[in-house]
């Protein structure tokens, strides 16, 4: 045993079951040249107990399904985390999660493995996706010792970038929303937000038709681009 | 009230879940017909839709794309119909569908293709169900398949209550016009028998503040009724003995309703027989009377003394000061939430009234011409749909030996009738531009020279007849015996059901006014010479309804000219289907009361009177009633379309 071993968390327990279905999970692909339409995208949102990436937990997830090019209402996903040493604080009030309810949750470790059997090999659509995506991954290494190797394509990115003349850098999901004149729903939670994502993603594909861009291969590679050029110093 | 934070944070926990299905629900639960279906069902609507956004311009369904596979509710956004236009290049916007509303029902009920392209008008999104879980939520829910088949009905339901509602806010009480008349008839009758001394009868009406005494037998089955006006008769006659038996002075055999009858049906019967008191028996015992004055000390409507006025005026100028009353007697009625049918109604027995006073004064005046004839009226006066803005269609029916014996009294006839034409245009019904008028010698004509020319209308399919069948059909008597007008009217009525070519041609003219259904938006925004556009509410609302239900009833032998009482009996001799039936009312009806209150505006407002309404003034509810009830309209054409092969 490594000197430094007690430093690491301890490998989780995952029972033999979870690993049976783990071991089910499909493999993942790159983006393909499919038409954005026909290409299954998962939209998630993430409440959580904080923004600090190495500390905080997730609390609840919220997912939607983008097939055949529109909101599909019948594959939703919306799990709270169990979570015991949970302290009450002032973020509740935000996140919507009451003490009672985050007791009343699903066994973390199950409701992950849902979540990635509903992802299945889908890319993954989030606002903020590096986030969403680092924190995910975090909770599947540490309840089900899994790697999480989805591709995460970030609607922050993909709004500004397929849309200049907004001229609204550094913006949240509240003024997207906004300047498409999005009609939402109350959004408390992951759920809500997700939806106003996968939304907004709607409008996004369709301007990216507009901009020749096809397939979700094109849009990741022109994104990355994009991405670039944005980070280049100017001189 | 302050939460401690326990409960603050147990409050926020309780609203997480399935808050996308949830949020959906409560949105479509601000729409009809969503609001009226059951919550389980709404909830497999839901969760069986797809969200699909649709980019300004781009197209949602076309013709081209076969039978309709999916039903929409537009989420967001603004759906428009675009139609090829079948002589020139180009389309035309046909309708308008907004958030809340849904799509499109008649193609996926008919299991067609959509005969409009739908295009998004904006970006918009649209809920998306599939066929086969709408054939699921059609068979399961009885509001969404309600709302499916007839749509306007649904909806007229909520804005009846609403109407009412505001009625009985502004009456203050729970009066209207459609109170039962047993429960205003408070006080016990006062009674007697028929024996009883005059002396006797009147000390009793004294006693108890009565106006009225009915004389009724041992079984209390009324005898007859005798009144205050009864006693002025008497006095001022100066020949009555006060001890005579009540009998002798009283009206025998007295109206009389059940009190299951309305207090709307109370005033049409005191209004047309001139009485102010109507028995109520039940059982055929008298159980209660109601007065002029029960009924209308609640409302101020004096529509009974109004009448009487009328037909006692004895100069013409008395009968102009008079129209002005009926004016307000309906912006009353309206503001105490009278309904259209009872308006028209009102208004056709008082124009009748009057009608009637003026060809009495005019023989009065000019002598009478010592020959029987009949005062005839056509177009919405015989249909009893007059508002108080009515052209005159009027003709004379005489009888006669021959050809010369016509022209003979015709000869008399003429000045007469050219009199009457003026005096009624001093009354305020305006002379008929097109001369359809008793004083033209065209419409004065016997029995056979009628007969000869409606025959003629039915033979020779030309516009013009077609046209002329269309207004002189819808003939009726208001002064004068009654019995060559129905003789004319079996004639009709046999040579139209003979007729299957005139059917079809008649069919053909009742496309003509195609209601201009969804144009609203796109109304607001052509402006002609900086004026708005809007839309006929008669020619482009009313007229489908009543050119069709007039086609049906003369081609099915219905002798009724009301359009609304042709549609009753269209669906008692089962030509058309009694949802249809009651659908086509309702959305007539909802129409004309919307024309009507247009109409009160304009007087109000001292504007010039018109049928031209422009729907961005009427709130979002009555907007989308009235484009549900153009839809009515287009479904009667299209039936029509289907009937006679068109």
């Amino acid at each position: 045993m490594s000197l430094f071993s007690w430093l690491r968390p301890a490998s989780p327990v995952v029972s033999a079951d979870l690993q049976q279905r783990l071991a089910k999970l499909p493999a993942l692909a790159e983006l393909s040249e499919c038409s954005l339409r026909e290409q299954r995208w998962v939209v998630l949102d993430l409440e959580t107990t904080g923004l600090n990436m190495s500390k905080d937990r997730v609390l609840s997830i919220g997912a939607v399904v983008i097939e055949d090019g529109a909101i599909d209402f019948s594959q939703q996903f919306e799990r709270t985390l169990q979570c015991r040493e949970l302290k009450l604080s002032p973020s509740v009030l935000i996140h919507g999660l009451g003490p009672t309810a985050i007791a009343a949750g699903s066994d973390p470790a199950e409701a992950l493995l849902e979540l990635l059997e509903f992802i299945g090999d889908s890319p993954v659509l989030a606002f903020h996706a590096p986030f969403d995506q680092h924190m995910l991954g975090r909770a599947v290494k540490e309840h089900l010792g899994h790697k999480l190797q989805h591709v995460f394509l970030d609607v922050a990115d993909i709004a500004p970038f397929l849309c200049p003349q907004a001229q609204i850098r550094e913006a949240g999901l509240d003024e997207w929303i906004e300047w498409f004149r999005l009609e939402v729903f109350e959004r408390h939670n992951a759920s809500a937000d997700a939806l106003a994502t996968a939304e907004l993603a709607l409008i996004l594909f369709s301007r990216a038709r507009a901009q020749q861009i096809y397939s979700p291969l094109q849009l990741q590679q022109r994104l990355s681009q994009w991405k670039r050029r944005q980070q280049a110093p100017s001189f | 009230m302050v939460m401690s934070k326990a409960d603050a944070f147990t409050q926020a926990g309780k609203t997480a879940v399935l808050q996308n299905i949830q949020g959906t629900l409560q949105f479509l639960q601000r729409f009809p017909p969503f609001n009226q279906m059951e919550h389980a069902h709404l909830a497999y609507l839901v969760e069986q839709c797809q969200l699909r956004f649709f980019a300004q311009g781009e197209s949602i369904i076309k013709p081209a794309d076969g039978p309709v596979e999916h039903f929409y509710i537009v989420k967001q956004g603004r759906v428009v119909g675009e139609r090829q236009h079948i002589t020139k290049p180009g389309t035309e916007t046909t309708f308008e569908i907004t958030t809340g509303e849904c799509f499109p029902l008649a193609a996926l009920l008919g299991e067609r293709a959509t005969r409009t392209e739908h295009l998004a008008g904006e970006d918009t999104f649209c809920l998306q169900l599939n066929k086969l879980a709408f054939i699921k939520l059609f068979a399961l829910s009885s509001a969404f398949r309600d709302f499916a088949l007839r749509g306007v009905s649904s909806l007229l339901d909520q804005v009846n209550q609403q109407v009412q509602q505001k009625a009985v806010e502004t009456l203050g009480t729970q009066y209207s016009l459609n109170t039962r008349l047993g429960e205003l008839a408070m006080r016990h009758p006062v009674t007697c028998s028929a024996d009883t001394p005059l002396r006797e009868a009147v000390k009793l009406m004294h006693e108890q503040q009565v106006g009225s005494i009915v004389a009724v037998d041992e079984h209390k089955a009324p005898l007859g009724i005798f009144t205050l006006r009864d006693l002025r008769h008497v006095v001022a006659e100066g020949v009555g003995d006060f001890s005579d038996a009540i009998e002798q002075h009283m009206t025998r055999s007295p109206f009389h309703l059940s009190p299951d009858h309305s207090a709307f049906d109370a005033a049409i019967a005191m209004t047309e027989r001139h009485i102010a008191h109507v028995c109520l028996v039940k059982d055929q015992r008298l159980c209660g009377v109601v007065s002029e004055r029960d009924l209308f000390s609640l409302q101020r409507v004096d529509l009974v003394h109004l009448a009487r006025t009328i037909r006692s005026a004895q100069r013409i100028e008395q009968l102009v000061t008079l129209r002005g009353e009926i004016g307000q007697l309906v912006e009353r009625m309206l503001a105490h939430g009278a309904s259209s049918t009872q308006i028209t109604h009102i208004i056709t027995l008082l124009n009748d009234h009057t009608v009637c006073r003026v060809i009495e004064l005019t023989l009065a005046e000019k002598g009478d011409p010592g020959v029987p004839f009949s005062w005839l009226c056509f177009g919405s006066e015989g249909r009893r749909e007059q508002t108080l803005h009515t052209d005159q269609d009027n003709g004379i029916l005489f009888d006669a030996r021959d050809a010369a014996h016509a022209a003979e009294i015709r000869g008399k006839l003429l000045p007469i009738a050219q009199q009457i034409n003026q005096s009624l245009a001093q009354c305020g019904f305006t002379l008929c531009k097109g001369n359809i008028m008793a004083g033209n010698p065209e419409l004065c004509l016997s029995r056979a020279e009628w007969a000869r020319r409606f025959a003629a209308f039915i033979r020779e399919a030309t516009p013009e007849n077609l046209l002329g069948s269309s207004i002189y059909f819808d003939l009726r008597v208001v002064w004068g015996d009654e019995q060559g007008c129905e003789q004319l009217r079996r004639g009709i009525l046999d040579q139209v059901a003979d007729n299957r070519l005139f059917q079809r041609m008649l069919a053909e003219n009742a496309l003509r006014n195609r209601p201009p259904v969804g144009r609203f938006r796109e109304f607001v925004l052509a402006r002609k010479n900086g004026e708005k556009a809007t839309l006929d509410l008669k020619i482009q609302g009313l007229t489908p309804f009543v050119d069709g239900a007039r086609l049906l009833a003369l081609a099915n032998g219905i002798d009724a000219n009301n359009t609304l009482e042709r549609f009753r009996q269209l669906v008692d001799k089962q030509v058309i289907e009694p949802l249809d039936g009651a659908a086509y009312e309702e959305a007539y009806h909802f129409i004309q009361q919307t024309r009507m209150q247009q109409h009160q505006l304009q007087t109000r407002e001292n504007q010039p009177y018109s049928n031209r309404v422009d729907p961005d003034s009427l709130n979002h509810l009555d907007r989308r009633i009235l484009r549900e009830s153009l839809r009515q309209a287009q479904r009667l054409q299209s039936s029509l379309t289907l009937r006679y092969q068109l």
